[in-house]
C-alpha cells in the first residue's frame, strides 16, 4: 500500500438526505490504490446511500474528490471511466449473451456510433479471464446460476478498468465457495492498483479479506481501521447488538457472531 | 471473444439486408396491387415515366400509400423497441399506453371542429401533443421504479381516458358527416393518402427515428438496471425525455395521417429479438424494418380481400396483434407473476 500517494477517492463531510431525512451524516473517508476496504453496518445504516453518493448517483453535500477533481465537476462519462459501480442483486433484464453484457463495461469509453475498439476488446477479454467467465461467452446471461451471474456482473464492472470499484453486497446470496471466489477477485482488482470498496454483511469475510474495515451506524462512520480494531467484540456489540468473539485463525483475528444481545 | 464480436456484426448485417430486401419486395408488390390491373412491367414503366392513367395510379395513388405504410410501420417498430428498451420489458407497446388513442383524440379535435384541414400541419401537431400527454403522464404516474403492473394499469387508464375524449369529440362534433368521417378514420387506413400526407408526416417521423436511435446505447446499458446504467455514464432522465418526445413525434404524426394503428410496436421487435441476442440496441434497426414489412404486408392484405368496403388497416393490425399479445402474456406468465419490472 502506498500511503504517500494521494488517495484515488476522498470524501469530506459528505451528508446525504433522502426525502428530507439525513441518511448519511458527515462521512469522511479515503480510498487508496491497492486497498480493499469493507463497509459494514446494520440494515438501514446508510451504506448503500453512501456508496451511491460516492458513485455520483445521488446529490450529496460535502466534497468528494476523484483523482484530485471534484466529483460533481466531472461529466457523466468521465465519472463513469473513473468509478465502476456494481449494484446489489446482479440484475440482467434481457437474456443477452455474456460477452455483450461484459462489454457494457466499456460503455463509458465507446463513442455512440462505433462498435468496440481493439482496446475495448482487450479490456473485455482481461475482465473475462480474471473472472473465469470466458467459458460462458456465448451463453445467455439469464441461463447462468447465481454464482456465475455474480462473476459476470463483476466482469462487467472490471471491464471498465476504472481505478475505483464500488461493490454493493457483491457476495449476497452466493454459496460459501462463490463468496470466497468473489472476495478473492475483488482483492486481486485492488492489488492491480485499484481501490475497492465493498459493502459486506458477513463480518468474518470482511475481516479476512479487507485491508481496512469501515463501520457505519445510523448514518455515521463510527470506525475506520484494521479489522482487529474496527470489528472488536465491543464495537460489534454496540453497533450490531450481537455478542461476538474474536478468534485467531492463524492468519489474524476474525469475529464470530454468537447470539443477539 | 473478438471473433464472436465480428460474427455478431456480420450476422446483424445479413439479417438487416434480408429484411430490407423483404421490404423492397413488398414495396414492389404493393405498387402492383389495386383495383386497376397493371402488370409489374406496366407498373415499372408508369413509375419511371409517369405517363397517362397508369402513371397517375402508380405514382399518385399507390406510391404514397406504399411509402406511408413502410415509414409508419418502421416508426411503430422502432417506437416499440425503444419503449421496451427504456422499460426493460418486452410487453411495452405504444398502443397499450394509450399513445395512438391520445394522438387520435388530438387529431380528431382539430378535424371535428374545423380548426384546420386534414392535410395541415396542425393535425400531426395535435396528434403529437396528445401522445406527449399520454406517454408523459404514463411515465410520471408509473415513476422510476414502477412495476409492470403499475405501468400497465396506468396505460389502461390513459387509453380509456383517450377513448372517452374521442367519444366526447364525436358526441359534440358540429357536423354529423365529419363525425362519421372521423369514426372511419379512427379505424386506421392508408386508403387515398397523397403526397400531402407524406409531407406533413415525414419530418416528424424522421425526428422520431433520430431521437429514439440516439438512445440505443442507453437502452443496452439499462439491461443492468437504472443505477448501473447511470454509473456507466447514461443520463437516465435525458433518455426518458428523449423516448417520450420521440415516441410522441412518431406515433402522433403516424396516427395523424393513418388513423389509429396498434400492435406493430409489440410484434415487430418480438419477431427479431432472438436473432440479435436480445440486445435492446441491436434490435432497433431490424425491428424498424420488420415493422415496415408488417404494415406493408397488412396494407397489401386489406386490398386483396374482396368485398364492397376495404377492411381498415388498424382493424387488421389489432386482429393480428391482440392474439399475439395474449400469446406473449401466456408464454411470459412466470416472469410476469414473479418479477417486478423495476
Amino acid at each position: 500500500m502506498t500511503m504517500g500517494a494521494p488517495p484515488l477517492l476522498e470524501a469530506h463531510a459528505v451528508t446525504v438526505a433522502l426525502g428530507g431525512a439525513p441518511v448519511v451524516q458527515h462521512a469522511n473517508l479515503a480510498l487508496r490504490a491497492g486497498e480493499l476496504v469493507a463497509l459494514v453496518g446494520p440494515n438501514g445504516a446508510g451504506k448503500t446511500t453512501l456508496m451511491r453518493a460516492l458513485a455520483g448517483l445521488l446529490t450529496a453535500t460535502g466534497d468528494i474528490d476523484i483523482g484530485g477533481r471534484e466529483l460533481s465537476e466531472l461529466t457523466p462519462r468521465e465519472r463513469a471511466r473513473a468509478i465502476a459501480y456494481l449494484p446489489q442483486g446482479h440484475v440482467f433484464h434481457w437474456p443477452m449473451e455474456v460477452a455483450a453484457v461484459v462489454a457494457l463495461g466499456r460503455h463509458p469509453h465507446a463513442d455512440a456510433f462505433s462498435g468496440l475498439s481493439q482496446v475495448d476488446r482487450e479490456a473485455v477479454s482481461r475482465a473475462m479471464a480474471a473472472t473465469a467467465t470466458e467459458e460462458f461467452t456465448g451463453r445467455r446471461v439469464t441461463t447462468l446460476s447465481g454464482g456465475e451471474r455474480a462473476r459476470v456482473a463483476l466482469a462487467r464492472a472490471l471491464a471498465t478498468e476504472a481505478r475505483v470499484l464500488l461493490a454493493d453486497e457483491p457476495t449476497a446470496s452466493l454459496d460459501p465457495r462463490h463468496q470466497l471466489v468473489v472476495m478473492d477477485l475483488l482483492r486481486q482488482a485492488a492489488r492491480k492498483g485499484g481501490a475497492v470498496l465493498a459493502i459486506l454483511h458477513d463480518l468474518t469475510l470482511a475481516a479476512r479479506f479487507a485491508d481496512r474495515v469501515m463501520v457505519m451506524d445510523r448514518g455515521y462512520i463510527v470506525a475506520d481501521g484494521p479489522a482487529g480494531d474496527a470489528l472488536s467484540p465491543a464495537r460489534i456489540a454496540q453497533v450490531f447488538g450481537v455478542d461476538a468473539v474474536s478468534i485467531d485463525t492463524g492468519e489474524g483475528f476474525v469475529p464470530i457472531a454468537r447470539h443477539p444481545l | 471473444m473478438e471473433e464472436a464480436v465480428n460474427a455478431t456484426g456480420r450476422k446483424d448485417i445479413k439479417l438487416n439486408m434480408a429484411l430490407a430486401a423483404l421490404v423492397a419486395a413488398l414495396g414492389v408488390l404493393s405498387l402492383t396491387v389495386g383495383p386497376a390491373a397493371l402488370s409489374p412491367r406496366a407498373v415499372l414503366a408508369a413509375l419511371i415515366d409517369g405517363d397517362g392513367i397508369p402513371g397517375i395510379i402508380v405514382r399518385d395513388i399507390r406510391l404514397p400509400r406504399t411509402l406511408l405504410a413502410g415509414l409508419i410501420g418502421a416508426t411503430f417498430g422502432l417506437a416499440g423497441a425503444a419503449l421496451q428498451g427504456l422499460l426493460r420489458n418486452p410487453l411495452a407497446e405504444p398502443a397499450l399506453f394509450g399513445a395512438p388513442q391520445a394522438a387520435a383524440a388530438g387529431a380528431a379535435l382539430v378535424i371535428a371542429f374545423g380548426l384546420a384541414g386534414a392535410t395541415s400541419f396542425a393535425v400531426p401537431l395535435a396528434g403529437i401533443a396528445g401522445t406527449l400527454l399520454a406517454i408523459g403522464s404514463l411515465l410520471a404516474i408509473a415513476g422510476r421504479r414502477a412495476s409492470l403492473t403499475v405501468t400497465m394499469l396506468a396505460g389502461l387508464a390513459l387509453a380509456s381516458l383517450a377513448g372517452a375524449a374521442i367519444a366526447l369529440i364525436l358526441n359534440l362534433a358540429p357536423n354529423p358527416h365529419v363525425a362519421l368521417e372521423i369514426a372511419f378514420w379512427l379505424l386506421g387506413s392508408l386508403q387515398d393518402r397523397s403526397y400531402d400526407h407524406l409531407v406533413i408526416a415525414v419530418p416528424f417521423l424522421i425526428a422520431s427515428w433520430v431521437m429514439l436511435g440516439m438512445n440505443a446505447g442507453a437502452f443496452r446499458a439499462l439491461t443492468l438496471g437504472e443505477d448501473a446504467a447511470a454509473s456507466l455514464g447514461v443520463d437516465i432522465e435525458r433518455t426518458r425525455r428523449a423516448v417520450v418526445v420521440g415516441v410522441a413525434f412518431g406515433v402522433g404524426a403516424a396516427v395523424a395521417v393513418a388513423g389509429s394503428i396498434g400492435f406493430v410496436g409489440l410484434v415487430a421487435p418480438h419477431l427479431v429479438r432472438r436473432m440479435v441476442g436480445s440486445d435492446p440496441a441491436r434490435v432497433m434497426l431490424p425491428a424498424a424494418l420488420t415493422g415496415a414489412a408488417l404494415l406493408m404486408a397488412a396494407d397489401i392484405g386489406v386490398r386483396l380481400v374482396p368485398g364492397p368496403v376495404e377492411i381498415k388497416l388498424g382493424v387488421v393490425t389489432a386482429l393480428v396483434g391482440v392474439p399475439f399479445f395474449l400469446a406473449m402474456i401466456f408464454s411470459e406468465r412466470r416472469m410476469l407473476e414473479g418479477n417486478p419490472a423495476s
